[in-house]
């Protein structure tokens, strides 16, 4: 006899608008039914008829964790379609700002996913706490605090302002202590290993076949990161590793993505330390924009959740097609084949370390 | 990136192909719809030597399907559900489901040029 539990779609644990339907036995999941589409907004269909400099600010909309990353995204695929050279300065404070971006996105997810597995609210105010030192230096760089608009064609909107550097460092210097800090809290809670070691596994042939990525895929020990495997931008010049662990557990996606916290801080560091001077302000903002020369476009951008593939089908001044592959949007579509088999309470745990944001799957 | 243009007929009988050349990793399925004819897109990739490889089928509006993909791919499972509620795209040989993104009658196919806006639609639940 199995019983059968909603879930959601509005629940603290879901991260946003997401209905669960388990399929329980005793304790034990037998099948769980991931309901998407409560936050679809239809960004593909509605890009259709903007002009190319119209889009963004819907793109940031999509993952509201992580905005800048979509953003620069979609602005690389319009200026590959355009055949545009991004400036020299500008790539590097891309850099600096798309890592700034994932620091500040990897503490919400601590946060979130220690209140999952009941550590309930002290990392989560210590983590947002923190994340807003990154906030304050991305408001700094682009004026906004959350949804930034800071990518224009060829550059940004404005290059760094003067002493953001030595800020920059202060803020990375005291979020290097800070993250092994709470790793060491984390990881030597009983509570907390419990429940993360052995749980969620996903083994290696698995995630190929499910086609997750990101801190998913690294934690299944499969060594892919667009970064580092097809760089763009300054990666190639900068000093990263790509973090692996073969666990397949949730205990090794929060453990991937806790290094990778440490190498983006590592990657700001040294993107800081060899930037060069000169202008990175692009295209003045205007809605005529050049002609898209590049009938089909794809770019592939490693954001904090995972691979985002962007497909254009170019017009020359509005997208005629925009396909995204949102890294969300399969990594909750193995969540079904992962938490067969674990106990209810483990639902959230693997989740959680799933780092999902609906706006970002739903579309 | 290599692009092949095949047969839908030829779909499972490539990707089985790809597969065991390495290409075992599915980034997308998608259409786009050229008003005259949709096109499906497969994307596939081998993370060995980071290649990818796309596959593209074109169809006739008026009878758009092509096989499911599920049994070479897990990855396919959603993508295909997706593209088949958003482009109209009939998915043969697989069960029917039920809707996965769209909250309405599943009748309209949204990202098809002759999407009608502001068209009123009966929700399914």
């Amino acid at each position: 006899m199995t019983t059968r539990i909603n879930i959601g779609p509005v629940h603290p644990s879901t991260h946003g608008v997401l209905r669960l339907v388990a399929e329980i036995d005793g304790d034990t999941v037998v099948n769980l039914e991931p309901h998407i589409g409560f936050l679809h907004r239809g960004v593909e269909k509605l890009v259709e008829t903007r002009m190319y400099m119209q889009s963004p600010p819907y793109m940031e909309k999509l993952d509201y964790i992580a905005p800048m990353s979509y953003d620069e995204a979609y602005v690389a695929t319009v200026e590959k379609a355009m055949g545009v050279e991004v400036k020299e300065r500008a790539m590097w404070v891309r850099t600096v700002l798309l890592e700034l971006q994932r620091i500040a996105s990897h503490l919400l997810w601590l946060g979130t996913m220690a209140n999952d597995v009941g550590q309930f609210f002290t990392v989560f105010m210590w983590c947002f706490k923190d994340r807003d030192l990154v906030l304050r230096l991305l408001q700094e760089a682009s004026g906004a605090r959350m949804f930034y608009v800071n990518m224009r064609i060829g550059g940004l909107i404005r290059d760094l302002p003067p002493g953001f550097e030595d800020r920059a460092r202060e803020v990375l210097d005291y979020l290097d202590k800070q993250v092994k800090t709470y790793a060491d809290f984390l990881e030597r809670n009983p509570i907390f290993m419990e429940r993360m070691k052995g749980v969620g596994v996903m083994s290696k042939e698995m995630a190929v076949d499910l086609g997750v990525t990101g801190p998913v895929l690294r934690g299944s020990g499969i060594s892919y990161d667009v970064r580092k495997d097809n760089p763009y931008y300054v990666y190639e010049k900068l000093n990263f590793q790509t973090q692996v662990r073969s666990e397949g557990d949730c205990f090794a996606r929060y453990r991937v993505r806790m290094l990778e916290l440490r190498e983006s801080i590592r990657l700001v560091r040294d993107a800081l330390a060899k930037m060069p001077a000169g202008d990175a302000i692009g295209m003045p903002v205007k809605l005529i924009l050049p002609n898209a020369k590049n009938r089909i476009v794809s770019v592939s951008r490693e954001l904090p959740r995972g691979e985002c593939m962007m497909y254009m089908v170019a017009d020359p001044q509005k997208p005629y097609r925009l396909a995204i592959r949102s890294p969300t949007f399969i990594n909750l579509a193995a969540l079904r084949h992962i938490s067969r088999g674990c106990r209810t309470a483990d639902i959230f745990a693997i989740l959680g370390s799933l780092d999902v944001v609906m706006g970002d799957c739903d579309r | 990136m290599v692009k092949l243009k095949i047969d839908r007929k030829d779909i499972a009988k490539m990707a089985e192909e790809l597969k065991t050349k390495g290409y075992s990793y599915l980034v997308k399925i998608t259409a786009v719809d050229y008003e005259k004819t949709l096109e499906v897109i497969y994307i596939f990739r081998d993370m060995r030597g980071n290649k990818e490889e796309t596959l593209e089928v074109e169809l006739d509006p008026a009878d758009a399907w092509v096989p499911t993909l599920i049994g070479e791919f897990g990855a396919a499972d959603w993508y295909e559900r997706e593209m088949s509620e958003m482009f109209g795209i009939e998915i043969k040989g697989r069960n029917a489901e039920r809707l996965l993104l769209e909250k309405w009658n599943g009748k309209a196919a949204p990202l098809r040029k002759n999407f009608t806006w502001n068209a009123p639609y009966e929700t399914s639940d």
